[in-house]
């Protein structure tokens, strides 16, 4: 993790309310290349909508979004895609009836020429995480749910990202498949992979961060290494819920 | 086989649509052959009618893509039926009797149809509009259109030296030819069953191409599609001037057919008859639909000599009968049940449309 | 004296577009504001509301008694159809629309089979009014005041009754509603009755304006549907009111100048600019306006 290097992500300002609530207060954050990110906060802190502003599903009300130096703030989200951003969601979002063969082929908008040699390695790296037969015409949520969420991580591989955004992964898993997925995301990165994690399974979080935000009630309450963050007082306090 | 052919066969047989055996493809060329060989049997009046069910298939076809695949629902391809029809009326006789005329005229009534299904769904799809608005705004499209073509009755309703007719229609409108041949009797039928056979074919191997995978995706999952780095609204608008061409290549079939063509082709009860179709057949499968097209149009002609009243009760009430027992459509869901390794999914899915309201 | 006379014309205009649009869409928008499906039967509902108060009418039935009339009888019919078919579709749009659309050919036909083409008219009640030069039709004037008496009943139906409660309870969180112990089922049921015996009112009331065909509501289909487009399902009054209003000033002018036909197409596109620009309806800005502006 270079502190030097211009950051590859970078949010400055962002601001978001709906209705009454606000979502995104003021939010600053630069990530690095090839860093490895986790985004934590107890529920309704706002980590959602921050990685939906980032993506370019919400607008934000005030504020930039910088990808690669460039503002992409009013950028559709399917040209942020095309620059490198990628994205999967906090509900599993893979193509539940179509096939996994289906799901693939389709996360594969650029043709397999058009793929450099690193994103080749890290799909097929991703894909080889679960069985699947091509000729398998059996919907997708057959899967246990473990391998629908890697298969969404290799659909969003296909189009070789920069940066993979992965809204709370491991929702759902084991401890056992909670690891495994911390594996893979640590092997991914360490190919040059920037990954933003948004987490709550602590174990998770200690294992693969470099860096982790805390994020409370719309706005950014620390941030530090993941020692220097669970070491705080004031960290623990807002996740039981007490404010201040 | 080259390696071309073999892609193009791959296209060809892929999985997006029913039948990849040779089971299949036997007894689907020898239908084939029985259509071609047809005018040895029948006469020229029965080749004729068989003409006539075959031409709403090109039609059909563009609503099940945009339908079945896509999850889009137009009610006013007729529209774009209409559009055709009346463009190759005023081109082809303003032109005639040049040899040419004819083929100017399919060309200029098809362009149109795509330029109109261009600028409708820039704004539907480039709004970003809820899925339900759709249907509705096709369908007042056409009643619109009826109404302003109902109303050109007048002398002064004409174009060079073609009256629009107001609600009696146009008439005299000239049949297709290619330099002198003119295609009317045993060459229109020929007409009508290559046209039907070039255009199933090629909505097939767009179904199973890539382009196909993502029309299925958007349907699915816009979102997700969209954060795949796919620009959906190309994607919709182009399977929507796909339908309207289609919608109106049946349109030029229909008045080559006639050589007439009125309003009430545009109206309420004609804007249903492929939602219709292409409902009771299955949305989702391409030969469902060309095979209810082909039957829906047979039963219906049947009915009109019997009375004409009567057609369209039928017609709701076999609508609404699928719609409560068959969801996927008859011809789906049957040919879902054939398969020893059936989609476990799909038991699952018949319950419903899907979950996405559709 | 002439000036006062055009202003009025124009006024009148105004007013008479826009309680046409709102009395021809207000049981669609009530059936969309609750179960988010657009009622393709619609205009034979309407139709069979003008036929049942013909019929009445007809047989010596006061006016004001036949359009009741019509409420209730197209009211049951809609629960009936609600019960047996609708119900089965909720939460799939696409699917309710393709089978009330069958519906209404089942209707518009059946009726068709079973009246013949035609029916005899009502005549429009109330006679004309003169002011410089300019003539006024009193019974556009009493539908300018019914279309206004049905959006306050609404209103007040919608907030101050118990059914309103539950119905907005409904609207906004079905699942809720059901765990606090409202019975949804009878809600859907009551508002499609509902929304189906507005169609019949609005068809009977309309009925003087219009010959009485098996194929009449037809011509309601396109200015309703529009008028729904526009106003969208987030608030149904707001969205009603809110919708005519704004169809009736584009109408009007263009309606006034280039003939009633070009008014309706004015309308069509009016409606793809609205969508264009408000993809989610009027109601839908509206309720955010009416949030930002109560300062939460």
């Amino acid at each position: 993790m270079s502190i030097a290097a211009e950051p590859i992500l970078r949010a400055q300002r962002l601001s978001k309310r709906f209705g009454g609530v606000v979502a995104a207060s003021g939010v600053d954050l630069a990530v690095a290349p090839a860093e490895f990110r986790c985004i934590i906060g107890p529920n309704g802190a706002g980590k959602s909508t921050l990685f939906s502003m980032l993506c370019g599903i919400y607008r934000p009300d005030a504020g930039r979004i910088l990808l690669k130096g460039e503002d992409v703030t009013r950028l559709p989200a399917f040209r942020r895609v095309r620059m490198g951003l990628g994205l999967t969601f906090q509900t599993n979002r893979a193509y539940h009836l179509l096939s996994v063969q289906q799901n693939l082929e389709i996360a594969a908008r650029a043709a397999a020429a058009g793929r450099d040699a690193e994103t080749e390695k890290r799909f097929n790296y991703a894909v080889s995480l679960f069985h699947f037969d091509s000729e398998d015409d059996r919907p997708a949520r057959e899967l246990p749910h473990h391998q629908l969420q890697w298969l969404e991580i290799a659909m969003v591989l296909a189009g070789g990202p920069e940066i993979l955004l992965l809204d709370e992964p491991t929702a759902g898993m084991s401890p056992d498949e909670t690891m495994q997925t911390a594996g893979v995301l640590q092997h991914l990165n360490e190919t040059g992979l920037t990954i933003i994690v948004v987490e709550h399974d602590i174990a998770f979080v200690r294992k693969v961060a470099q860096i982790v935000t805390v994020l409370h009630q719309g706005y950014i309450f620390a941030e530090g290494t993941v020692s220097a963050i669970t070491a705080r007082e004031d960290v623990r306090k807002i996740y039981l819920g007490r404010t201040q | 086989m080259t390696a071309a052919a073999a892609g193009l066969w791959r296209l060809i047989n892929g999985r997006e649509d029913i039948g990849r055996t040779p089971w299949f493809w036997g007894p689907a060329l020898a239908v084939i052959a029985v259509f071609a060989l047809l005018p040895l049997e029948a006469t020229e009046f029965e080749a004729y009618n068989v003409a006539y069910y075959l031409l709403n298939v090109p039609m059909a076809l563009g609503l099940s893509l945009l339908w079945g695949y896509s999850g889009v629902l137009s009610f006013g391809q007729v529209a774009y039926f209409g559009i055709a029809g009346y463009t190759y009326g005023v081109v082809a006789g303003n032109l005639a009797p040049s040899p040419w005329a004819p083929v100017i005229g399919s060309a200029a009534g098809l362009a149109l149809a795509a330029a109109v299904g261009a600028v409708f769904g820039y704004f539907v799809f480039y709004g970003r509009v809820q899925a339900w608005i759709i249907p509705i705004l096709t369908l007042v499209f056409t009643l619109l259109l009826e109404t302003f073509l109902g109303q050109t009755a007048g002398y002064q309703w004409r174009i060079g030296h073609v009256q629009l007719g107001g609600y009696n229609g146009m008439t005299g409108i000239p049949s297709f030819q290619l330099g002198h041949l003119i295609f009317s009797g045993y060459a229109f039928y020929y007409l009508a069953l290559v046209i039907t056979l070039v255009t199933y074919f090629g909505c097939r191997i767009l179904a199973n191409a890539h382009a196909g995978k993502v029309l299925l995706a958007i349907r699915e999952d816009v979102l997700r599609t969209e954060l795949l780095g796919y620009d959906i609204r190309l994607h919709q608008l182009g399977v929507f001037v796909l339908a309207a061409v289609l919608a109106g290549l049946s349109g030029l079939l229909y008045v080559q057919w006639g050589n007439y063509i009125t309003p009430s082709q545009l109206g309420l009860v004609p804007a249903a008859l492929p939602v219709i179709w292409v409902a009771i057949g299955g949305r989702e499968r391409l030969l469902a639909v060309v095979i209810a097209t082909y039957v829906l149009n047979w039963i219906n002609y049947s009915l009109s000599g019997a009375g004409n009243e009567y057609a369209p009760v039928v017609m709701g009430a076999l609508l609404l009968g699928v719609m409560l027992f068959f969801p996927r459509g008859i011809i789906v869901t049957l040919s879902s049940g054939w398969r020893p390794n059936a989609r476990k999914g799909a038991a699952k899915r018949d319950a419903v449309f899907d979950e996405n309201g559709r | 004296m002439n000036t006062v006379g055009l202003i009025a014309s124009i006024l009148y205009q105004f007013g008479t577009n826009a309680a046409f649009l709102l009395i021809a869409a207000i049981g669609l928008i009530v059936i969309l504001g609750m179960m988010n499906i657009i009622n393709l039967a619609h205009g034979e509902l309407m139709m069979m509301g003008a036929y049942t108060a013909t019929i009445a009418f007809h047989r010596g039935v006061p006016f004001p008694l036949a359009i009741i009339l019509g409420f209730v009888v197209v009211a049951i019919f809609g629960a009936i159809l609600e019960r047996l078919v609708v119900r089965r579709f909720y939460g799939r749009e696409l699917g309710a629309l393709v089978v009330t659309w069958g519906i209404s050919l089942i209707m518009g036909q059946g009726t068709l089979i079973l009246f013949g083409p035609f029916m005899p008219a009502i005549g429009i009640p109330g006679g004309s009014f003169a002011i410089g030069g300019y003539s006024f039709s009193v019974y556009w004037i009493i539908l300018m005041v019914v279309s206004a008496a049905i959006v306050i009943a609404l209103w007040w139906v919608y907030n101050r009754t118990a059914f309103g409660l539950m119905a907005r309870a409904t609207m906004q969180n079905p699942a809720m509603a059901l765990a606090l112990g409202v019975n949804t089922d009878l809600v859907y049921m009551l508002t499609f009755a509902l929304g189906a015996g507005l169609a019949g009112a609005s068809g009977a009331l309309l009925a003087p304006t219009t010959s009485i065909a098996p194929l009449m509501g037809q011509q309601f289909v396109a200015p309703a549907f529009i008028t729904v487009v526009v106003g969208g399902g987030a608030n149904v009054l707001a969205g009603a009111v809110g919708s005519s209003l704004l169809l009736s000033i584009v109408k009007t002018p263009v309606g006034l100048l280039l003939g009633a036909f070009l008014g309706t197409v004015a309308l069509l596109l009016a409606a793809l600019i609205v969508i264009r620009l408000m993809p989610d309806g009027i109601s839908a800005q509206l309720q955010r306006l009416a949030e930002r502006r109560s300062g939460l």
